[in-house]
């Protein structure tokens, strides 16, 4: 049964798939992955399917972060992007889009025509307006993730986008008397108009949302907002890299 | 023999005519044991974070390498070089400014390089001689270029670090060129190469990685031209040492790279591009042209400090490669 992985930077996602369908999917903290599957051997780290659930498991295709790190016997690798397009095809069956995926660490945008990735461009060295960044701010802002992924009215102007420098400026902002649902609508805002210029480069159709941060409606709308482009987010956000994987296995 | 250093290629005919060794500090810096140890000592002196690893790393290469004075290109390369100029001067080091005009002006070219002359001490007559007398080592490394891309035989980052060398021939070119003789009678036994493969340009300066080709390579695919570097080589066959600098594209507007780069990406069949820009480089603004001119797949990577690529760079080649790839498969 093919079996796709997706090693992130904050969570590791399997698919297993049975006649084109999802039959299974798994999600772990990386580190905790890291910690409890990953063994030390030979200079590098592998990891057990057996200690996966997964024994005997001889079709998987890996990507993400980890890929080139660890060691996983008989594992096909396949690049971020390509299992991207995979997944973002399959789930939404388009054939023409702009795919956006925001993840832990980087944002990707991707440029798929005829169901063929054209072009792709990822964002700079740093965590700035990635899933971290908004982990920090709703830590700060007191707020469950959930919560803080349905503000987009009236959103507070931020200028920080740094994961670490951004806590400063919403505590400034709290201690202004601004209130947190703004705050929240601001934290939202901030990732969005990161994106936009790497969303500028494929000016063309509509925009496919996947990766973690995709699971916020309130992004969604201020994308859909600041584009002016219909934006389409996938039924499995996290889940997009690891199915991508599956299908290609 | 006097060593004199120099900030980025300027005419090496003349220092050689000069009788100095020339050195080019970017390869000082990147070949020295510890670059990034160099890089780090000019912070702790001061100089920003967010400048660019190659001033950095010059600053403090040129402390260290025993050289009478410096020539600074202060107009053709950035203006970080200005400020980098200055502060040697202010610590007693001998400076003398090079400006490549912007617009290729050849009249003022020729008065610039003439005031090169005479403040080495040399004149014209000797520069012509040495002009002449490395004629036959470009040549050389024009062959070397073309058994890159058009059978195979060296290997992109091969091609890279001959071409890259040439800005200073390391210092001695008649012992450079018995080595380049050694290393193509070498690649003359090798086999040629021709297997299907993605076939890269690398545009740009050069890498402060240092195993960006190593890397291109394990991905399946082949540099075939190496844009500054082959540049560095002066491969014109220009009919004098005026023509040869008016000709060399680099330190002079985009356009006259971009006409260079179609020409031999079309006749390299290059199948995409990848644009190396320096952190914090005024050239990361030019990228926007580029990618708008040349109508090939292109990567933009960004290297800060020197040593291994990052992971998220390697993602980015990985994928970039991978995606080539595909699209020449279904081509």
């Amino acid at each position: 049964m093919p079996l796709g992985m997706d090693l992130g930077s904050r969570e590791v996602k399997i698919v297993e798939m049975t006649d084109g369908l999802v039959v299974g999917r798994l999600s772990y903290d990386t580190a905790r992955f890291y910690r409890e599957f990953g063994r030390v051997s030979g200079g590098s780290l592998s990891v057990s399917f057996d200690a996966l659930g997964f024994p005997g498991h001889k079709n998987l295709v890996l990507t993400g972060y980890g890929r080139n790190t660890i060691r996983m016997d008989g594992a096909a690798v396949i690049s971020e992007v390509k299992a991207h397009t995979l997944g973002a095809i399959h789930q939404t069956g388009l054939m023409d889009f702009t795919l956006l995926d925001i993840g832990g660490q980087d944002t990707k945008v991707m440029k798929v025509t005829s169901r063929r990735m054209e072009d792709f461009v990822m964002n700079d060295k740093c965590a700035a307006s990635s899933g971290r960044y908004i982990e920090n701010m709703a830590r700060v802002l007191g707020m469950e993730l959930s919560e803080l992924s349905l503000y987009f009215q009236d959103p507070a102007s931020l200028s920080a986008t740094c994961a670490v420098f951004g806590e400063s400026e919403i505590i400034h902002k709290m201690a202004e008397g601004v209130p947190q649902s703004e705050l929240a609508a601001g934290v939202n805002l901030t990732i969005v108009k990161r994106t936009l210029p790497m969303l500028g480069r494929f000016p063309v159709g509509p925009i496919v949302f996947a990766g973690g941060v995709a699971r916020s409606p309130a992004i969604a709308r201020l994308l859909e907002r600041h584009t002016g482009r219909s934006v389409i987010t996938v039924p499995e956000p996290s889940y997009n890299g690891a199915l991508g994987c599956a299908l290609y296995a | 023999m006097e060593k004199i250093g120099f900030t980025t290629t300027v005419p090496v005919e003349t220092i050689l005519a000069a009788g100095l060794r020339p050195v080019d500090l970017n390869n000082t810096f990147i070949a020295s044991e510890d670059p990034n140890a160099l890089v780090e000592r000019a912070e702790a002196e001061g100089l920003p974070r967010t400048t660019c690893g190659w001033i950095k790393g010059l600053y403090r290469a040129a402390q260290d390498a025993g050289l009478s004075g410096i020539v600074a290109v202060t107009q053709g390369d950035c203006s970080n070089t200005q400020a980098l100029m200055e502060l040697w001067q202010s610590q007693g080091m001998r400076i003398i400014p090079f400006a490549f005009p912007y617009d290729r002006d050849r009249d003022l070219l020729a008065l610039q390089m003439r005031k090169l002359m005479d403040a080495l001490g040399t004149e014209e007559e000797a520069s012509r001689k040495k002009f002449d007398a490395l004629k036959g080592l470009r040549k050389k490394l024009s062959l070397l270029d073309r058994l890159t891309w058009e059978d195979g035989r060296v290997t992109g980052g091969e091609n890279h670090r001959w071409l890259v060398s040439s800005s200073d021939f390391d210092g001695d070119p008649e012992e450079f060129e018995a080595r380049l003789d050694g290393f193509l009678g070498e690649v003359k036994q090798r086999p040629s190469n021709l297997a299907p493969s993605v076939r890269l340009a690398y545009i740009g300066v050069p890498p402060i990685f240092t195993d960006v080709y190593e890397l291109i390579e394990s991905a399946g695919a082949k540099v075939v031209f190496n844009e500054v570097q082959r540049q560095f080589s002066m491969p014109f066959g220009a009919k004098d040492i005026y023509e040869q600098y008016a000709l060399y594209t680099y330190p002079y507007d985009v356009f006259g790279r971009i006409r260079d780069i179609k020409e031999q990406v079309s006749m390299r069949g290059v199948d995409g591009i990848i644009h190396y820009c320096q952190s914090f480089c005024f050239r990361t603004i030019e990228d926007i042209i580029l990618r708008r001119e040349l109508k090939l797949p292109m990567l933009t990577v960004e290297g800060d400090r020197p040593g291994p690529v990052d992971a998220r760079t390697r993602i980015r080649l990985e994928g970039f490669i991978d995606m080539v790839r595909d699209m020449k498969g279904a081509g």
